[in-house]
Parts: C-alpha cells; sequence; structure tokens
C-alpha cells in the first residue's frame, strides 16, 4: 500500500490550456481549475483556493491584488446572455469571492474590497462598486449597476454600509492572506 | 480463486464510514469521522484549514498538538455537492481557523455550505442552506431549505428556523424526536444498499 494519501481529489477534465500572467507572490492551489482561451491575470498576494474555476472562454481574467478566491467558484460562465468581450471579469483589489458563488463574463467588474458572498449569482456585465458586500445567494441580474459601500441582503434589499471600516477590512484581508499561503500548497508552475 | 469485488461507489471504513470516490477531501489527516457516517459524491471537505496558533501549554505538554480541522459524529450524512469548511476569523491579532465540530445524527442536505463553529446532534440541515461563520447550532434543530444563517448566529435547542436571514420560526414538536434518526438512512445508502425501511 502507498504512502498515506493526505487529499481524495478525483480528476477533472479540463479545457483547453490558457495563457496565464503571475505574479510570484501569489498563492494558487493545484486543483484550481484554469481553463480557456484567452488571458488570465493574477495580481501580487493573491489567493486561489482547491476546486475554483477560472473559465477565459469568453474573454481575460483579470485578479486583483490580495483578493482571495474560495473553492468551487466560477469565474467567466457564459450566462445565458452569454456576450464574448475582451474582458470577461475583473475583480479589484482586495476581493474576496466566496464558496460556491458564479460570476458570469461580459465586462463584469467588481470593485476593489468587495465580498461575493456564498453561492451569490452575479449576471454578465454587471458593476459592483467598492467596499460592498453582497450576502449569501444574492442573485444580481445582468447589467445592474451597484454603487459603493452597498450592503445587499435578504432578498435583494440594499443598504448603504456606513461603518467606514473599509481600512480595517483591507488590513483584516492581507493578515487572511499571510495564512493561507502557509495552509495552501502553490504550485503556479502548473499553468504557466 | 478469489475474485476482486466489484468498484463500488463507496469507499467503506472498518469504522462503517462510507465515502464516495467522487468526494473531495482535502487534507484528509486532519478530517475525524466518527463512524457510521455517509460522505456522499461531490462534497467538500476543506481539512487543511487548520489552527494555526497553538497556545503554548497545549505545545508543551502534548507531543503532537491536536490538528483537527473537521471532527464529524456518528451516523453523520452528508449530502451531494456540500461544503464543510472551517470558519476563521481575527484572533489576538492575527488570522487563524477554528475546528468545526459536528455530532452525532446530523444531517446535510444538498448543495450546502457549513461554516458553522458547532452543530449538535440530530441536527436536520435542508437543501441549499448557508450557515455563516462561526454559528452554533445546539440540538434537535431543523433547519429548512434554502435558509442563510447569519454568522455568529446561536440556535438553540428545539427550533426550527429558516429564512434569509434565519429566523425562528417554530419548534420541534414533542413526537418529533425520532424523525431526526439516521440510522435507517446509513443502510439504504452505499455498495449494497437495504431497502429503505417502510
Amino acid at each position: 500500500m502507498s504512502s498515506k494519501r493526505h487529499s481524495i481529489l478525483p480528476a477533472v477534465s479540463a479545457g483547453p490550456k490558457p495563457p496565464v500572467q503571475f505574479s510570484s507572490s501569489i498563492t494558487i492551489a493545484d486543483s484550481a481549475l484554469l481553463t480557456g482561451t484567452n488571458l488570465i491575470t493574477i495580481s501580487s498576494e493573491s489567493v486561489i483556493h482547491p476546486r475554483a474555476k477560472l473559465d477565459s472562454l469568453a474573454g481575460r481574467i483579470t485578479i486583483g491584488r490580495r483578493c482571495v478566491v474560495h473553492e468551487r467558484t466560477m469565474l467567466g460562465v457564459l450566462g445565458t446572455s452569454g456576450k464574448v468581450t475582451e474582458q470577461a471579469v475583473t475583480l479589484g483589489d482586495y476581493v474576496t469571492v466566496e464558496v460556491a458563488a458564479s460570476i458570469e463574463a461580459g465586462n463584469t467588474i467588481i470593485g476593489e474590497g468587495s465580498t461575493v458572498g456564498v453561492g451569490s449569482k452575479i449576471g454578465a456585465g454587471a458593476v459592483i462598486g467598492k467596499h460592498c458586500t453582497l450576502t449569501p445567494h444574492t442573485e444580481i441580474p445582468a447589467g445592474e449597476i451597484i454603487p459603493d459601500f452597498t450592503v445587499i441582503y435578504s432578498n435583494g434589499m440594499k443598504r448603504i454600509d456606513k461603518r467606514g471600516v473599509a481600512d480595517l477590512k483591507n488590513k483584516g484581508q492581507a493578515r487572511q492572506i499571510d495564512v493561507l499561503k502557509r495552509m495552501i500548497p502553490s504550485t503556479p508552475a502548473k499553468f504557466t | 480463486m478469489s475474485r476482486r469485488p466489484p468498484r463500488g461507489e463507496y469507499i467503506e471504513t472498518d469504522t462503517g464510514n462510507k465515502v464516495a470516490r467522487k468526494a473531495t477531501l482535502v487534507g484528509t489527516q486532519n478530517i475525524m469521522l466518527g463512524g457510521k457516517t455517509v460522505i456522499q459524491p461531490e462534497v467538500m471537505i476543506r481539512g487543511d484549514l487548520i489552527r494555526s496558533i497553538q497556545s503554548s501549554s497545549s505545545s508543551s505538554s502534548s507531543g503532537t498538538p491536536n490538528n483537527t480541522a473537521v471532527a464529524i459524529g456518528r451516523y453523520c450524512f452528508l449530502s451531494r455537492a456540500s461544503c464543510l469548511r472551517p470558519p476563521g476569523r481575527l484572533y489576538k491579532g492575527a488570522f487563524t481557523y477554528m475546528p468545526l465540530r459536528m455530532g452525532d445524527h446530523v444531517f446535510v442536505g444538498p448543495s450546502s455550505v457549513i461554516q458553522a463553529a458547532s452543530i449538535g446532534n440530530h441536527v436536520h440541515i435542508g437543501a441549499r442552506v448557508v450557515v455563516g461563520e462561526f454559528a452554533i447550532i445546539k440540538d434537535y434543530v431543523r433547519v429548512l431549505d434554502e435558509t442563510v444563517i447569519p454568522p455568529n448566529m446561536v440556535i438553540s435547542s428545539f427550533s426550527i428556523v429558516a429564512g434569509q436571514p434565519a429566523r425562528v420560526i417554530g419548534e420541534v414538536p414533542e413526537g418529533g424526536h425520532e424523525a431526526f434518526e439516521l440510522r435507517d438512512l446509513y443502510k439504504t445508502v452505499g455498495n449494497n444498499p437495504q431497502p429503505a425501511a417502510s
């Protein structure tokens, strides 16, 4: 019997291997799924958890600095309003995309510091402002523009976040990334 | 001449755990399964998110510090595509993950995401539920489908919760305790499923 297995990760079939542009300080898990034909750019100190799926078939994907992309997320999905544009998905700096969220392709922009909650679905072409909080299972229709500092909760209600904690959240995210760097074995060479 | 048994969908361990081959378990040495637990395909358990701060007393007394990320009790049932993830927070200035502890007879519905700190015994969690970070769910709780439990919420025993954000909408009636037992459900799953008890 071989040495004890550390993980049970069934193999997943992958599509075409995309051109990538990684910063040297990112943490990307071995079982992240990068497919597509356009460029995927990940800026410094971002973390991609295992089984996150970045699909650049419909356009380029750009991930900002110090972002955290959790597992089972899908960035760059071609939704029902499938547009193929030059830039599919853009994540600003300090963005957190939580488990099972899906962000459709088509010039979708997530502003700096925003948090996309668990299981959220963001339609094509939506523009999310800076430091927004989208609670779990939020659905943003295609093309919607969300102003900065909005909190979207329980079935589409919105309010403005007046706490003024943007800097503290960014510092907290930086600390989280320090810890994640040590915990997730990073293999950027696999994707280049 | 002995024939190898055909490869079933589930791996059955000595303690009676039934783990699907297509389940994604990251960091398996930090995942404790109580026994007679069913893990269906496409479940994801993050055992690699372990506590990063060890208190000084534990490191001097014990040889290897306890590195459990996820601890699951007996007769638990994790349905398809659910995700168990330890919650993380800023503790004493540094970010750390805390262990996720589940009790016995916990049913997790399909596509749910559990990031709670602890879940008690005999809990039924519906489909597509999101349990926020550091939530505490006590015993004999029924969480209905598509509930979103906000972070740090404490749900007391014998409640029924639903909604987004979750609210206690009722209480488990006196005769309703048998409905939480999962022994029969355990027998219906696996490589040699027994028919469900009628």
